[in-house]
């Protein structure tokens, strides 16, 4: 949330991130390798070949991480730390799986009389053989999505694509992931894989993954049952003030399907849309600070009265007209425009 | 060997195609970016290196956005 652009919004807290992360790449590879050198065949296996597993797996490995964070964060709110920083998660991944796919395609094809690149594509054609399928090929398109990814992570192109076209080309994570899990399971059928280990490493993430993302799916299905709300006129009562926590908010849901949330502070409440305009988090797990409503997960910031990002931000979400009586709180059914002023009702 | 030659024609292409966005992307940063996005109003060298790989890759949509005369932004 920046009025000039910066190339990151460093603080405290992004500084230890990627410390974490680079020490956990480097602990990876090198404990990778010296168990691997220590316990592999060494006539067959060489130092090069290694460090290209190596790679491979702890992309891997860092995929799975970056596709966990989302439900794990929307399971439980002490996973949002991890979620804050994902994008330099996600450009650490295209960065360990391009240095993976660099140094294969040097060392399986870069000593030949064809250029490197063709070579990678046509040495093998037998894409009817699951035993020696050519399963650089579903590399290659897990790595040509998470270079889209990591290229417009920047919030510019957040801001110039639109939140929706974002969105879409960064769910491609899940079609880069199924490529990937073919390209680690096609590559031990045809003797790349190393160890039958490597099956079961697969199984065991794949079934994490699907796990965890069913379970967040039944908990917010769950939430959104337990919040919404039937409409009484064009009003809907969300229920009492004192259950609203001071500075923190209620998200309810409309028989139309909008999330509000209703704030509490300063004695009033106000109630603006649930889904920050930066990446759709949720507000209402956010909190009121300095006057504004903040976003939980990056921090953007909207006047709870007008739904307005301070200046000189001009960001904006709906707003909901709000009132009190006999100490419930009753928000409109329809929403004003985005940034439409409405006013705050007093707790009385 | 027909293989070879149709791959290496497909893989200039996109050679061709990078090369283009790179062009592009000197230009759009040098004159257009802040007419489509006011947030790169004195927005430094590091911003301006960080979104180039983006630009080089999605340069046919930006270049839409250039020439729509685009609503900025910010």
């Amino acid at each position: 949330m920046a009025a000039t652009y910066k190339p990151v919004l460093w603080n405290a807290h992004k500084r230890i991130y990627d410390t974490i992360l680079i020490a956990g790449i480097v602990a990876y590879l090198a404990i990778f390798i010296a168990v691997g050198y220590a316990t592999a065949d060494s006539a067959n296996t060489s130092l090069e070949i290694l460090t290209i597993s190596a790679l491979g797996a702890c992309a891997f490995f860092m995929l799975h991480i970056v596709l966990a964070i989302g439900p794990l964060a929307r399971l439980s709110p002490k996973f949002l730390p991890l979620l804050y920083n994902r994008r330099h998660l996600g450009v650490a991944l295209f960065v360990v799986a391009a240095s993976h796919a660099i140094f294969g395609t040097i060392w399986y094809h870069g000593y030949g009389v064809i250029n490197p690149i063709v070579s990678l594509f046509v040495s093998n054609p037998r894409y009817d053989a699951i035993g020696a399928f050519p399963f650089e090929s579903l590399g290659v398109i897990a790595l040509v999505i998470l270079f889209l990814m990591a290229a417009t992570s920047h919030d510019f192109w957040l801001n110039n694509l639109s939140p929706a076209v974002w969105k879409t080309l960064h769910m491609l994570i899940y079609p880069a992931y199924g490529s990937v899990v073919l390209h680690v399971l096609l590559g031990a059928a045809s003797g790349h894989g190393g160890s039958p280990l490597y099956v079961w490493a697969v199984a065991a993430g794949f079934a994490i993954i699907v796990g965890l993302h069913i379970t967040a799916g039944i908990a917010q299905s769950g939430r959104d049952a337990a919040t919404r709300r039937n409409l009484d006129g064009d009003w809907i009562d969300a229920g009492t003030v004192a259950d609203i926590p001071e500075k923190r908010a209620r998200r309810i849901t409309t028989p139309s399907g909008h999330q509000i949330a209703i704030f509490k502070y300063d004695g009033k409440v106000a109630a603006i849309s649930n889904v920050c305009a930066h990446q759709m988090g949720p507000l209402a797990e956010g909190c009121i600070k300095d006057g504004l409503v903040t976003c939980p997960w990056h921090g953007w910031q909207y006047d709870p009265a007008t739904g307005r990002s301070p200046a000189p931000y001009t960001e904006k979400v709906e707003t909901f007209a709000v009132r009190v009586k006999d100490g419930r709180v009753f928000v409109a059914a329809k929403p004003n425009p985005k940034g439409a002023a409405a006013t705050p009702a007093a707790i009385g | 060997m027909g293989n070879i030659e149709s791959t290496a024609a497909a893989l200039n292409l996109v050679a061709l195609y990078a090369a283009a966005g790179v062009i592009f992307a000197i230009l759009f940063l040098l004159f257009g970016i802040t007419r489509i996005d006011n947030g790169a109003k004195g927005a430094g060298l590091g911003f301006r290196l960080l979104i180039l790989p983006g630009l080089i890759a999605l340069w046919p949509l930006m270049l839409i956005r250039w020439l729509s005369g685009g609503q900025p932004h910010g």
